[in-house]
C-alpha cells in the first residue's frame, strides 16, 4: 500500500496496486457526510465503494477498480476526481442551503408551469391512496369522531373540581361535559 | 488570434471594501473589468473605475455614480421593482411547458457520419421505423404541452427513409392543432440524399422547414459524412439551392426563408474555419454554428480521433467570427448562432429561450424527445444515451404515460434542480452567470453525475471562452461590430413555416431557437 504522494499531505490517502484499490480519509468537520455520500455515488459505475470510520474524527473511503487492474497513474487520477467531486458536493450542499429559497421558487415555477392545471381525466385516475396524511390534531376527522356523540343535557356530569367554569361552552377546554377522544 | 493576454488584477492591493455596492460578480475581460449583477446589468469598467467601485468611494456627483445606479449596481439605489421585473423577463419560459417535440421517426439513416449523435441502424433495420399509431400517440401528447406554440421536429437516423410517417404526422398534428387551437410548426434534420421532387413538394406544402448538415467545404464533408456515392456534399448543396429558389419563387424573403445548415466541429475542422464560412455563405446560409462535437453516439467511440482541446476550439471560434464579422462589414450578412443566442441575453435582457443554454435548461420542461418505438425521453441527448445503453432519461411510453406523468417525471425535477445556475458551485459566483447554461446530460455522461462540476467542463470552458470574446468585442466599441452584434441580436420570426389554425390561441410565444437578423 503505497501512502506517500509529493503533491499530497502525508496519510490522508493510499493505493494498492494489487487490489487496483485506493483509500482516502476524510475529515467530517470539513466535509458534510451528505457530499462523502454524493461524491462517492458517483464512482459506483466503474468502482465498488466502501465507506467506514475508521477514528472517531476520520471518514475512509475505499474505491476499488471494477476492472480489478489498474496503474499508478490511473489509481492517481481516481484519488484527484474523488477529492475534486467531494468538494464539488460539499460546496453544492452549502449553496443548496443559501439559495434554498431561489431554487425551490424557480423549480416549482418551471414544474407547474409545465404540468398545467390536472384534468377532470387526470382526476379521476388520480390514485389518493399513497398520499401519506399525518393529522395528528385530528382536524380532518369530523366531531363525531373526534369528540364522540354528545350526551342528553340532563346527563350532564358534574364539574371536576374547577369551579371557574368554562362558559364559552368550548367542549375542548378541559372544563366541558365530554373528554376528547383519544 | 487568439485572445490578448493583460496583466491580471491585483484585487489584494485594491482592498474591496462592502457597503456601498449592490450584489455584483466581476471578471477581467482584456483591459477591462466586467461586473454583472443579480439580474443581468452589465458594465465595463476600467480597472481604476472597478476599483473606485470595489473600495466604496465612487463620488456621488460622478458619471461612474451615474452609470453605476442606473445600471443597478449601487446598494443605496437599488431598485428591486425594477430587478424583479427583469429577472422575470429572462426566465419567462418558466411559464411554459415544453414546445420542441423530437420525433424520432426511424433510426435507419443511409449515410454513415463518423461523429454520429443518434446511434443510426443500416438500412435494412425496418424494425426501428416509427409506426403511425405510434405518431399519433406522440401528437397527442405533444399538443396536451401548456405551450401555446408546438414544434414538432422530425429527425433519425435519416427522417426521409420513414416518409409515410413523416406525411401521416404532418396532416394528423396539422388537423389536430386546428382542433385545440394550438400554434403548430414543423422542422426536419435530413441529410437530403432521398430528397425528390414529390416529397420536397409535400414539406414545402406542408411549410414544413428544412434544415441539413454542412460539415464544411466539399472534401471535409464527404470525408465526415459518407455515402456509397461518396456525394454527399453534392447531393445537400444540390437540395438546398433548389428549396432556397423554391422560397424565393413562392415569394418569400430568401433573408428569412433558407435552409438551415448544422455543422458539426471536429478536429480536421479546426484549420478550415475560413473555408467553413465561405461554404455556407456560398450556400445562401445567413447563420452557422459553430457546434463543438458533444459526446453522443459514435463520437463516443471516435473521440480520440475527433476531439480537440477546448483552447483549439476557442482559437477556432475567434478565427471563424472575426471573419464573419469582417464579411458583414463587407455587406454579407452571416451570422454565429452562439453569439446571437447569448447577445441576445447581455445586451436585449431577453432569453431566445435556446434550451441547451438557459437556467434552468429545457430538458423535460421544454422539449421531449419521442423515440421510434414510443419511448420518450427528456431531451435528444437522454434519448442517444438509451441506445447507448442507458436508460436514465427515460420517461415514459407513448401507450402508457400522461402528458402530466411526463413533465412531472422525478427525473425532470432532478434536471430542472441540476441546470439552475443558482445550485451551481462555480457558476453561483461566474460573472457569465444571467446568460449562461448547463445540460445535464452532458454532465452525466462525462462527469458521473447531472450536476457536474463546472470548472472540469469541456462545455463550461466553451461557454466562458465565447463570452470573453463577446465582451473584449463589445468593450473595443468598434461602431461595425457593435451594429452587427445589434442585428445578430434582433429577431423575426418565420410565421410562413406557423401552421394555420382555424381557432386564435389566447397566448402567442416564440418558437424556440427563433432565427435572428444575419
Amino acid at each position: 500500500m503505497q501512502s506517500s504522494y509529493p503533491d499530497i499531505p502525508a496519510g490522508l490517502v493510499a493505493h494498492d496496486l494489487t487490489d487496483a484499490a485506493v483509500e482516502l480519509r476524510v475529515d467530517p468537520a470539513i466535509y458534510p457526510l451528505q457530499a462523502v455520500y454524493g461524491a462517492a455515488y458517483i464512482f459506483i459505475d466503474r468502482c465498488y465503494v466502501f465507506l467506514d470510520r475508521p477514528a472517531a474524527d476520520a471518514l475512509r473511503v475505499t474505491l476499488t477498480a471494477k476492472s480489478g487492474q489498474a496503474d499508478v497513474g490511473a489509481l492517481r487520477a481516481l484519488i484527484g476526481e474523488f477529492a475534486n467531486e467531494l468538494i464539488s458536493c460539499a460546496w453544492r450542499h452549502q449553496i443548496t442551503q443559501d439559495n434554498r429559497v431561489l431554487l425551490e421558487t424557480v423549480t416549482l415555477q418551471a414544474i407547474a408551469g409545465a404540468m398545467g392545471p390536472p384534468s377532470l381525466d387526470d382526476l379521476a385516475s388520480f390514485d389518493f391512496s399513497d398520499q401519506g396524511f399525518d393529522d395528528p390534531l385530528g382536524i380532518a376527522m369530523s366531531w363525531e369522531e373526534k369528540h364522540g356523540k354528545k350526551p342528553p343535557p340532563a346527563t350532564t356530569s358534574e364539574p371536576t373540581g374547577d369551579t371557574t367554569g368554562d362558559t364559552t361552552g368550548n367542549p375542548t377546554s378541559g372544563h366541558g361535559v365530554e373528554e376528547p377522544t383519544p | 488570434m487568439s485572445a490578448a493576454t493583460h496583466a491580471p488584477m491585483d484585487l489584494v492591493a485594491i482592498r474591496p471594501q462592502a457597503g456601498t455596492q449592490a450584489f455584483f460578480r466581476h471578471r477581467q475581460v482584456g483591459e477591462h473589468v466586467l461586473v454583472t449583477n443579480f439580474e443581468g446589468n452589465f458594465l465595463l469598467l476600467t480597472q481604476a473605475e472597478f476599483t473606485r467601485y470595489a473600495t466604496g468611494s465612487v463620488a456621488p456627483d460622478s458619471e461612474l455614480f451615474t452609470r453605476l445606479s442606473s445600471a443597478n449596481f449601487l446598494r443605496a439605489s437599488y431598485d428591486v421593482r425594477k430587478a424583479a421585473e427583469a429577472v422575470k423577463a429572462r426566465r419567462g419560459f418558466l411559464h411554459a411547458g415544453p414546445n420542441l417535440h423530437i420525433l424520432v421517426v426511424t433510426l435507419r439513416c443511409n449515410e454513415t457520419c463518423i461523429y454520429c449523435h443518434a446511434s443510426r441502424a443500416n438500412m435494412d433495420r425496418v424494425d426501428t421505423d416509427m409506426s403511425k399509431e405510434t405518431a399519433e400517440k406522440a401528437v397527442e401528447l405533444a399538443l396536451r404541452s401548456t405551450s401555446p406554440f408546438i414544434t414538432i421536429e422530425f429527425q433519425g437516423g435519416e427522417p426521409l427513409v420513414n416518409f409515410a410517417v413523416v406525411r401521416h404526422v404532418c396532416e394528423y398534428a396539422g388537423r389536430r392543432a386546428r382542433e385545440l387551437g394550438k400554434q403548430l410548426q414543423f422542422t426536419m434534420v435530413s441529410n437530403f440524399s432521398l430528397m425528390d421532387d414529390e416529397k420536397l413538394a409535400f414539406l414545402v406544402a406542408h411549410r414544413v422547414q428544412l434544415c441539413t448538415s454542412i460539415d464544411g467545404p466539399e472534401q471535409l464533408h464527404n470525408a465526415q459524412r459518407k455515402l456509397p456515392t461518396m456525394d454527399a456534399h453534392q447531393r445537400a448543396v444540390h437540395w438546398i439551392r433548389k428549396i432556397n429558389q423554391r422560397y424565393i419563387d413562392m415569394g418569400l424573403d430568401p433573408t428569412l426563408y433558407h435552409v438551415e445548415a448544422l455543422l458539426t466541429t471536429t478536429a480536421a475542422s479546426l484549420p478550415l474555419w475560413r473555408q467553413i464560412v465561405d461554404t455556407y455563405v456560398s450556400l445562401g446560409c445567413k447563420a452557422l454554428f459553430l457546434r463543438p462535437i458533444d459526446p453522443f453516439g459514435f463520437a463516443d467511440r471516435t473521440r480520440l480521433r475527433l476531439e480537440y482541446p477546448r483552447s483549439a476550439y476557442l482559437e477556432f471560434y475567434r478565427n471563424a467570427v472575426d471573419y464573419m464579422l469582417e464579411l458583414n462589414r463587407q455587406g454579407v450578412q452571416i451570422l454565429e448562432r452562439y453569439a446571437g443566442i447569448f447577445l441576445t441575453k447581455i445586451l436585449r435582457g431577453e432569453d431566445p429561450n435556446f434550451l441547451d443554454l438557459r437556467s434552468p435548461a429545457g430538458a423535460g420542461i421544454g422539449q421531449l424527445a419521442y423515440n421510434y418505438d414510443g419511448k420518450i425521453f427528456s431531451c435528444d441527448e437522454g434519448r442517444m444515451l438509451h441506445e447507448m445503453g442507458d436508460s436514465r432519461f427515460l420517461l415514459g411510453d407513448v401507450r402508457t404515460s400522461s402528458y402530466r406523468d411526463l413533465v412531472g417525471h422525478e427525473t425532470v425535477r432532478a434536471m430542472v434542480l441540476a441546470s439552475n445556475l443558482d445550485g451551481q458551485p462555480d457558476c453561483v459566483n461566474c460573472t457569465y452567470q444571467p446568460y449562461c447554461g448547463t445540460i445535464s446530460t452532458f454532465n452525466y455522461k462525462n462527469q458521473g453525475s447531472i450536476f457536474g462540476r463546472m470548472r472540469e467542463s469541456s462545455v463550461c470552458a466553451v461557454h466562458k471562452g465565447i463570452q470573453d470574446y463577446l465582451f473584449e468585442k463589445l468593450a473595443a466599441r468598434d461602431p461595425h461590430v457593435l451594429a452587427t452584434f445589434e442585428r445578430w441580436t434582433t429577431h423575426r420570426p418565420r410565421e410562413h413555416f406557423v401552421q394555420e389554425p382555424t381557432s386564435s390561441p389566447t397566448t402567442s410565444a416564440p418558437p424556440v431557437q427563433s432565427p435572428a437578423e444575419p
